[in-house]
């Protein structure tokens, strides 16, 4: 692999406010309330040791190093370009849901319009025309970055993890700036 | 072909972006944040990203419409020459029984802020003395505190809260609700600033800075005062403050015979430590900013509050100071000019009745109200009294309301007129948060049969005065291009250092003000000084300093205080929602109230559990969340738009409580909506 694009979210910067979901959803014209992006608040509140920490991922499809999609699917709907992008095709979607069941972090969704799957493209027209994703393009503080991984440090940054161990092997290009709670007086 | 077109953004918000459209074939297709103004940069908050989705929605009131009964839901779409036909018959009935045209009311807010959107008001006063909403459901207690200290409400540059190296958040939640200042913030916290939030729950702005103080609901004044206390005591206080300050003396003499630092940290909720290390911390790190949100002054003692705060600024030098200062908000760039600025729509003799309490008195007035025309409100959700407002409304002859989308307050009209979007009309904003103005252009023709206000006020102008020559003294046509350029006169354009008008149709512009607020320390109290005593506060029956004023208690039957701040995904109910369509209350949940686990194990809630909210005004059902960082006694409800326009709200439990300063400034008592108690049940 050449290249891998990726994301990198500033968890101290994100507020959570959800404008990364709205700006995909209206680029992508998803039918109400379908979101290729979604905001997963965590909270570890430690009130008695005067620590709240809370804070909001925002997170779509990881464009995976293994992409386990593009493994189980039987039609030949995903392709990873040379940039890392992991590409959904819905013209040779057969609408199955083998990707929608097996990717662990739930990323492909079933497009109740058109009945196949569809998940985040990483705006690849955009990228081509040397843009950004229109996830990132709104971000108000600069929280969701995109980067190249693999010209970039990434030992100091937390790697997104599946709720099942194993299916760490699908290697997600995904990685969190390690958060910094607030102290409670 | 695409064409471009600048917006400023009108709702009642910090922010007031600038937005950039763009339209194809004499379509809205997108919109962005316009990068040349230095606020916005480019970007737009959660709020506005369905915009486009919002002017097309088949939700939208598109033509007028006739209610056949009050909330029978029985609409007819009727034409805009008989809509405006029953409005003038309306009027001259008016006029002709009670030989006066009071018993017209008119209730608008802050809808859309725009200039343009002034022109009902100029009609009525083109047709003599009605009856006007006046004040604010908001501010009006800050407002007033800091025409006391300051002279008048003015706030600096936010652009300056970057150079600051202290920054105390209190009382606002930027996060959600002016998400423009926290990349400011950011950037002063990447220069090492420190950032602390002063609230009454952990809020998404408190999980992003480095400290938070919880401080129990109403109290901040005191907690200010305790640390202006502190200040004195170690001798933390500006060398030069007797030359821009009065009444530094007996304030402080003031804090030494009145202020406990127990009572105030038991009180507060806040330990006496802490109380210590935030005040030597403010005392000794320069410049230091606090920024003060709304919330605090929604009290019975709110004005109380912010004077106390003010009075830390004002001690400690960071007033005038770049990068310091206490923020609130300013209408400084507000001097348009023209029959439609906002300060010369009136006419010298309506009846103005407070916006606050506007049923309860315009039930007691005499002549009666029988007409009112309620724009840019949507006050049987938004508003205290709803009984009151039933009553109210039962005796009107005509409910007129002009809006986008059905409300909750279209429910009870008569007539209900389609009016444009921002994307539709000419008009002219500026913010009262930043310093930037703007000229907001059309991009596209009305949607549907949808009428600016401007055009509404015209066209009711001229059939008025064909139905009756001379009863509307109100232009009867013209260029809405023309008359929002007009309210751009001599003192605006100097401000703009603009030499025509026609120089802001290129895009927004900062006026020329000094980035600090009272950089030269001149004041304009009438000392000409920060007052700390104040014979303006006196004369309005108030105390003459910044003093102690506790917050009101809960009575024993409704022990639990009720905030309803407002949430990140709308702005009162103006966020209108485009994904209930077809859904009703039974396949919704009840709205999350929010309690700290001790309060919630008092009632022995669970997160999940239903209940009941529940007070004079009525029962509000609700879902429990238990949720850390909440002040003990406190149900939080974060002000969410309703999917189901008549299910019940929590307004219905606001009894329309009082603060205790908003006459001076703004012409109307504020509204105490943090002063709302109710009682829990398990449902």
């Amino acid at each position: 692999m050449a290249k891998q694009l990726g994301f990198f979210l500033d968890v101290n910067r994100c507020l959570g406010c959800g404008t990364c979901i709205k700006a995909c959803a209206s680029a992508n014209r998803l039918p109400t309330p379908l979101t290729w992006r979604k905001i997963w608040q965590k909270e570890d509140a430690k009130v008695d040791q005067g620590q709240i920490s809370r804070f909001f991922l925002s997170t779509s499809c990881n464009h995976c190093a293994n992409p386990e999609c593009m493994r189980v699917c039987p039609s030949g709907a995903y392709a990873k370009r040379r940039d890392g992008i992991v590409l959904h095709y819905p013209d040779k979607c057969i609408s199955c849901k083998s990707c929608v069941a097996s990717c662990p972090f739930g990323a492909p969704q079933i497009n109740p319009q058109t009945e196949k799957a569809g998940k985040c493209q990483l705006c690849y027209e955009e990228i081509d025309r040397g843009s950004l994703p229109h996830c990132v393009q709104a971000c108000v503080t600069g929280a969701i970055q995109l980067r190249e991984i693999y010209g970039n440090p990434t030992d100091k940054l937390l790697r997104l993890t599946a709720p099942t161990p194993t299916l760490r092997l699908t290697r997600p290009s995904t990685f969190y700036y390690p958060p910094k709670g607030t102290k409670i007086l | 072909m695409d064409f471009l077109h600048h917006h400023i953004c009108p709702r009642n918000c910090y922010d007031s972006c600038s937005i950039l459209s763009t339209t194809r074939n004499g379509r809205l297709v997108s919109i962005e944040g316009n990068p040349v103004q230095d606020y916005t940069r480019g970007k737009l908050c959660s709020k506005v990203m369905d915009e486009v989705q919002k002017v097309y929605s088949p939700h939208r009131v598109k033509y007028p419409l006739r209610q056949r009964k009050r909330y029978s839901g029985q609409w007819e779409r009727i034409s805009w020459e008989e809509a405006l036909d029953t409005i003038s018959q309306q009027i001259l009935s008016i006029k002709e029984n009670y030989g006066t045209t009071l018993p017209i009311a008119h209730n608008k807010y802050s809808g859309n802020f725009g200039v343009m959107h002034n022109a009902l008001e100029a009609f009525m006063t083109g047709l003599g003395p009605t009856t006007r909403a006046v004040g604010s459901p908001c501010w009006s207690a800050g407002v007033d505190a800091q025409a006391f200290d300051f002279g008048a409400f003015f706030c600096s540059d936010p652009l300056d809260m970057e150079q600051a190296k202290l920054i105390w958040i209190w009382g606002a939640n930027p996060a959600w609700n002016a998400v423009h200042q926290m990349p400011i913030i950011f950037r002063a916290m990447d220069k090492g600033a420190k950032v602390v939030c002063f609230d009454t729950h952990f809020t998404a702005t408190a999980a992003r800075v480095d400290q938070f103080v919880q401080v129990n609901p109403g109290t901040d004044g005191m907690l200010a005062l305790g640390m202006a206390k502190i200040l004195v005591d170690h001798h933390l206080l500006d060398p030069s403050l007797s030359e821009y300050s009065l009444g530094h003396k007996e304030f402080i003499d003031y804090l030494n015979r009145e202020i406990d630092l127990k009572e105030c940290s038991r009180i507060t909720g806040v330990t006496l430590s802490t109380l210590e290390e935030l005040a030597l911390e403010y005392g000794a790190i320069k410049p230091a900013c606090i920024w003060v949100g709304f919330g605090l002054q929604r009290y019975a003692n709110g004005g109380q509050n912010l004077r106390a705060i003010d009075a830390l600024g004002a001690l400690t030098g960071n007033i005038g100071c770049p990068g310091g200062g206490v923020q609130y908000g300013q209408m400084e760039t507000w001097r348009f000019s023209g029959p439609l600025s906002h300060a010369r729509c009136g006419h010298p003799e309506d009846r103005n009745l407070d916006i606050n309490q506007f049923p309860v008195l315009a039930l007691e007035a005499e002549p009666p109200v029988k007409m009112l025309w309620l724009a840019g409100r949507n006050p049987l959700q938004q508003d205290g009294n709803q009984a009151q407002w039933q009553k109210f409304l039962e005796g009107l002859d005509l409910v007129v309301v002009s809006d986008l989308f059905q409300t909750r307050t279209t429910l009870a009209a008569d007539l209900v007129l389609p009016v444009t979007t921002h994307y539709e009309h000419w008009d002219l904003n500026a913010s009262y948060w930043h310093y930037y103005v703007g000229i907001n252009e059309p991009a596209i023709e009305p949607v549907g049969e949808a009428h600016s206000d401007l055009q509404i006020a015209w066209d009711l102008s001229k059939r008025l005065n064909q139905l009756s020559s001379g009863s509307s003294a109100f232009p009867t046509g013209g260029s809405e291009k023309e008359v929002v350029l007009q309210a751009l006169g001599t003192e605006m354009l100097e401000m703009l250092d603009l030499k025509s008008p026609e120089e802001l149709l290129k895009g927004p512009l900062r006026v020329s003000f000094p980035a600090t607020a009272w950089q030269e320390r001149k004041f304009r109290t009438p000392s000409g000084k920060y007052e700390f005593y104040s014979e303006k506060a006196r004369e309005q029956g108030l105390p003459a300093l910044p003093v102690c004023r506790l917050p009101r208690k809960p009575h024993l039957e409704a022990p639990l205080r009720l905030l309803t701040p407002h949430h990140g995904s709308g702005l009162n109910s103006q966020s209108y929602r485009l994904d209930t369509e077809g859904s009703t209350a039974e396949n919704k949940p009840p709205l999350l109230a929010r309690l700290n686990p001790g309060t919630a194990g008092m009632y022995a809630l669970k997160s999940g559990d239903r209940a009941v909210l529940w007070n004079h005004g009525g029962t509000l059902p609700v879902t429990i969340e238990i949720e850390q960082g909440i002040a003990a006694g406190v149900v939080i409800i974060y002000q969410e738009n309703l999917s189901d326009i008549k299910a019940p709200h929590p307004n219905l439990l606001n009894l329309g409580a009082l603060t205790d300063m908003g006459n001076y400034a703004t012409g109307a008592y504020g509204l105490a909506l943090n002063d709302t108690f109710v009682g829990i049940r398990k449902a």
